[in-house]
């Protein structure tokens, strides 16, 4: 009772009812976000959550700390220079696979290189939903798109593959039927110190499951549940038997690497430490 | 006839002493104005601004950032610009171009912040190492929807220096992106500069507060209340039509109204934002019209005709947009022809045709070669204008 009492102070009231489909799995991971910056003590006028555009990123004109609705896929460019600016803030990232991956796929690959301290959440439900069912590229071969009649025939994107491979410190997976797994995971990455990258796989029954079976929105949950496999079972697994699973958990957490902001100011350090042998330009 | 803060600035320039790059001093304006935030991409003829910010910002404790293109680079700006920091980008044609859509963001939210374009000959790849002045109406209407905007044109070194802190000034006091013009040539030539301009990294300057959320006393009715990130307010911010609260409207009344006002507050004070000169104010039947390196040509065209006794005056425009219609309204009453000179195919031209048709006839001189129009290629203009009159 007295989280949920919390968790309306960190929301605007008089904005809701939200504009998110019955059944849409968005609302659950944003709700899994607001109990992790609840539980981190989180102070509201030094967090920014910064969306791009899209269903998922429409959350954050819902959140009451400071937000930022960027324009389509650039939110993590955005954030990088919020972070900057003001390294004392959390900056929180939330995307959708068509915004982070899509037209903002190569801000993620180089947030994720610079190690920057960001966390990403990207909400996954693998359909550009607000724009009406096209297909994204998270979207598995075979399923249908209002842009893909036939079926997709492209291969889907491993977005944490991506995010590990190009640099990101902390990258983490998650599914919206099992909400409390996944708010750890947002609670760690907003504590791991680098570039945090989590995926949340959210159920559109709107405009994915109308189109792909199973349609309904407890279907979707289900069906994502029964796919998904932890880290240390896929660990046991074959590539065969991982075919068609989602492995979800902490995938990689590095605490070692270095990370920019503190780089940058490190350098700033430097340069003003050594101001009298640096010489004119 | 000067404005008054662009002739403070002129008055120092007087006794120069340094061989400085137009890029290099646009940077220094910058570091003078308060900037404190500089994200860019590297493009020709612009890199040196860059590159001094790389240089420079580390030792004043701001931020440099290379990105990974430019509209991360604008997009970072605008995430500074949010939290009350002093941000600029530069780039050059094919960057400004990428930039539009968010150039477009920081107009709706009212972010202040300025984009510097060292233009240089296009479409597309173009030419880029040569001048050009294409880009003015790009600068204009490059990004969607009804929207206002500033720009200004630098004309040499000193400008680069000024102009950019103008720039930084407007950004600020009309809360709104600005944008600096430098033809090619203006960016890379050297010119001698006066040490006291450099008078590094003042953080408040004459009329100006760099303060974070700073709204000029007078602005308060036309600039909404700034939304900075880290207040206690923890504002919400974005793109979408939305009303003094920051939330989103699709009320037609509100949105009616916001986007007047985003209008407004530039429209209204054309007196501040307008800067321009006369030379031989009242004495030309001719008057040259120019901004950027042909301002320079003009006024050397204008001493090259005095020498041939061909009565012309000099319109130096510094600002383009808003449009200066006072000014060009003024002049256009009392002479026969306006001559404008431009390294594009008329852009600006057209706009003072708008202006002036009823009191003057207008001639487009455009230069799109990848060549500077020289002070004896306007000359004879006149020359041919002027003894046209006479056969009449
Ligand atoms: S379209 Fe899909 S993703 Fe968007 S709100 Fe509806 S269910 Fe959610």
């Amino acid at each position: 009772m007295s989280e949920r009492l919390a968790i309306e102070e960190l929301l605007h009231a008089e904005h809701l009812p939200h504009l998110w489909c019955p059944g849409c799995g968005i609302g659950m991971v944003t709700g899994a976000f607001l109990r992790a910056v609840l539980a981190l003590g989180l102070r509201r006028e030094e967090t920014v959550v910064v969306g791009g555009i899209g269903c998922s990123s429409r959350a954050v004109g819902y959140i009451d700390v400071g937000t930022v609705h960027a324009i389509h896929g650039r939110a993590l460019a955005f954030a990088t220079g919020i972070k900057m600016a003001r390294p004392e803030f959390t900056v929180v990232v939330i995307t959708g696979d068509g915004d982070g991956a899509a037209i903002g796929g190569n801000h993620l690959i180089h947030a994720c290189r610079r190690n920057i301290d960001l966390t990403c959440i990207l909400f996954n439900n693998r359909v550009y939903g607000m724009t009406g069912g096209q297909l994204s590229p998270t979207m598995e071969a075979g399923r249908r798109a209002s842009t893909a009649p036939y079926g997709q025939t492209e291969p889907a994107f491993d977005l944490c593959e991506l995010a590990r491979a190009a640099g990101a410190t902390f990258v983490a997976r998650g599914i919206a039927a099992e909400v409390r797994a996944l708010e750890k995971m947002i609670r760690q990455g907003i504590e791991h110190r680098g570039f945090s990258f989590i995926e949340a796989l959210v159920p559109c029954p709107t405009e994915y499951g109308r189109r792909n079976p199973p349609a309904g929105a407890v279907d979707m949950l289900l069906s994502d549940k029964a796919r998904a496999v932890s880290v240390s079972e896929a660990a046991a697994m074959s590539q065969q038997e991982l075919q068609g699973k989602i492995v979800t958990g902490i995938l990689h957490h590095d605490s070692d690497k270095s990370e920019f902001q503190a780089g940058y100011a490190e350098l700033v350090a430097r340069v003003q430490g050594n101001r009298g042998t640096l010489g004119g330009n | 006839m000067e404005r008054w803060h662009y002739h403070a600035l002129q008055e120092a320039i007087d006794s120069s002493t340094l061989l400085v790059q137009g890029n290099r001093a646009c940077a220094l304006g910058a570091l003078d104005a308060g900037v404190r935030f500089f994200a860019g991409y590297p493009i020709t003829p612009s890199s040196e601004i860059m590159e001094t910010m790389a240089y420079e910002l580390p030792r004043v404790g701001g931020v440099f950032l290379q990105m990974e293109d430019e509209i991360a680079s604008i997009c970072a700006c605008i995430g500074a610009a949010l939290t009350g920091t002093l941000a600029m980008t530069a780039t050059s044609g094919p960057g400004f171009s990428l930039m539009q859509e968010a150039i477009g963001y920081a107009t709706m939210v009212e972010a202040p912040l300025v984009i510097v374009n060292v233009m240089r000959v296009g479409p597309s790849t173009g030419r880029p190492t040569a001048p050009s002045q294409g880009d003015v109406m790009q600068a204009r209407w490059g990004t969607h929807g009804d929207h206002p905007a500033v720009v200004l044109a630098a004309s040499n070194v000193a400008d680069m220096y000024r102009l950019t802190m103008a720039a930084v000034r407007f950004a600020q006091r009309f809360r709104t992106p600005a944008i600096l013009l430098a033809d090619e040539v203006v960016g890379h030539m050297r010119e001698s500069f006066s040490t006291e301009l450099i008078g590094r990294y003042r953080l408040t300057s004459g009329d100006f507060d760099f303060t974070p959320s700073y709204v000029h006393p007078e602005m308060v009715r036309e600039v909404h209340p700034p939304h900075v990130l880290g207040s206690k307010t923890h504002p919400h911010v974005t793109g979408l039509m939305h009303d003094e609260t920051g939330f989103p409207t699709d009320d037609p009344a509100k949105s009616d109204q916001f986007l007047r006002q985003l209008h407004d507050k530039i429209g209204n004070h054309r007196d501040e934002l307008c800067l321009y000169d006369v030379k031989n104010e009242g004495k030309g039947r001719v008057c040259i019209v120019a901004y950027g390196s042909c301002a320079r040509s003009a006024r050397a065209a204008l001493r090259l005709a005095e020498q041939e006794g061909l009565p012309v005056e000099v319109l130096h425009l510094y600002t383009l947009f808003p449009l200066p219609v006072e000014i060009i309204q003024e002049v256009a009453r009392r002479v026969e022809f306006m001559l404008v000179p431009e390294l594009n195919l008329g852009q600006y031209a057209r706009e003072i045709r708008k202006m002036a048709e009823n009191w003057t006839t207008v001639i487009s001189m455009g230069k799109v070669d990848g060549t500077l129009l020289t002070p004896r290629e306007i000359v004879d203009r006149v020359a041919e204008l002027i003894g046209k009159y006479e056969s009449v």
